[in-house]
């Protein structure tokens, strides 16, 4: 029959490096010996000794970990700044982005709607388990190795932190704002005469949609000077944005209930066919989506920069 | 958090050091796992014979401590002795908890000469 002692000691051996067991063994039985006989002289039974003695030195696993000085944790404070940093990346950038290119190619592929919310839903459990293991382990490893922050990107500078967007807005935000409209008003004139042998879209709206969204684009190029020259987001300027982003997104989404944004004539959109279906749903969910987004998007950014918050510029701030 | 509890965690992290202090100066004079708990608990030192015992290894893996088994009596016994390298370590860290209660001391009486 073993003793409290013997499965005590075992227990606690299972967990520490094999050279190091025989010594420790040796060791541990004579201190616990060493404090029952001291409690026995004191007057307490044996078996009273022996329950108090191991309650005392505690959990068998624990005392193991600090024999062998192993970290009792997965990630420690060194490297969870940068797990969480990274975990945070992939979770709002890069999931995001392989779930939209993962549901663009199963739209043309079987534009099925089931097929397709099945695949995303698929997509964000596989890959989101997938990167959120694959990064912990990687970093619960780097911290055994003894690798730490240091290694990873070298020490903190104050060159790491990240940029907030300045009082006044620059060219970057002036750039894209402009180049948006552009080449959409490019892309609808030039798929008219050059793109395909046959206009994409429908030649019928020239007589007035697509002339009335030129304009319209036209305005958002000068919403866009207007952004530049004020320097902020104001209440007013975000109004306009959502006027403007309404003005655009609701015709479109009306002609593509319809049926009227693809030139009928166009080899595989015939009127009544699936593919016309689902390509006038992308464009539907495509057009309000963005327009939702850019009209909540420029709201926040005229509401923080209103209360003087800061608003940090994507990309930098390191890992 | 309580008032209570955050003073025995402040508690804690003031003595964390002291043992390694108070057990690299017992062991000037050979001693063994247990009677060094006993030494320790007998001058005031609150210490867990399950952070002591690993401590002593620990210790020993960094050149403080020797170590030799003692098969002399019934019970085979390891003693542990303090090394030059660990006498000069304990040494410098009383200078440091001297030179630290001094300071602390001088901030308790403002005004005084430091």
């Amino acid at each position: 029959m073993t003793t409290l002692i013997d499965r005590y000691v075992t227990t606690a051996l299972r967990r520490i490096p094999e050279g190091q067991r025989a010594d420790i063994d040796r060791e541990l039985r004579a201190s616990i010996e060493d404090a029952v006989e001291a409690r026995v002289d004191a007057g307490a039974t044996h078996d009273a000794a022996v329950e108090s003695t191991l309650l005392e030195l505690g959990d068998p696993d624990r005392l193991a970990d600090r024999y062998s000085d192993r970290p009792q944790h997965l990630i420690g404070p060194e490297l969870y700044p940068a797990w969480r940093r990274m975990m945070t990346m992939l979770f709002t950038v890069v999931l995001p982005i392989v779930v939209i290119v993962t549901t663009v190619i199963q739209l043309i592929d079987d534009p099925a709607i089931g097929k397709v919310i099945g695949g995303m839903v698929t997509t964000i459990i596989s890959v989101g388990t997938h990167m959120g293991f694959w990064t912990t382990g990687t970093f619960a490893l780097l911290e055994r190795v003894g690798l730490d922050q240091r290694a990873l990107r070298g020490p903190w500078t104050p060159a790491d932190l990240p940029e907030y967007e300045p009082t006044r807005l620059g060219r970057s935000q002036l750039v894209p704002n402009v180049a948006w409209p552009v080449l959409l008003i490019a892309g609808l004139v030039l798929q008219q005469f050059t793109f395909t042998d046959v206009p994409v879209l429908d030649p019928a709206n020239w007589s007035f949609w697509w002339p009335y969204l030129i304009v319209v684009l036209g305005f958002e190029i000068a919403w866009a000077i207007w952004v530049y020259r004020t320097g902020v987001y104001t209440r007013a300027i975000a109004a306009a944005n959502a006027v403007l982003a309404l003005l655009v997104a609701a015709p479109v989404v009306w002609l593509a209930v319809g049926g009227h944004v693809f030139n009928p004539a166009f080899p595989g959109l015939a009127p009544g066919g699936e593919p016309l279906y689902w390509a006038s749903l992308a464009v539907m969910a495509t057009f309000a989506i963005t327009a939702l987004w850019d009209i909540v998007e420029i709201a926040v950014r005229a509401e923080r920069s209103r209360r003087g918050l800061p608003v940090q510029v994507p990309g930098t701030g390191g890992l | 958090m309580t008032m209570d509890a955050a003073l025995s965690s402040h508690l804690q992290e003031l003595r964390r050091g002291t043992v390694v202090v108070a057990s690299l100066t017992v062991l000037r004079e050979p001693g063994y796992g247990y009677s060094l708990l006993e030494t320790l608990a007998a001058a005031g030192f609150e210490v867990e014979a399950n952070t002591l015992y690993p401590l002593l290894r620990r210790l020993e893996s960094q050149g403080l401590l020797t170590s030799a088994w003692n098969t002399d009596e019934a019970r085979p016994r390891k003693f542990y002795t303090t090394t030059p390298e660990g006498n000069a370590v304990a040494s410098a860290l009383r200078t440091e908890w001297t030179r630290l209660n001094l300071a602390i001391g001088d901030l308790d009486t403002p005004g005084s000469p430091s």
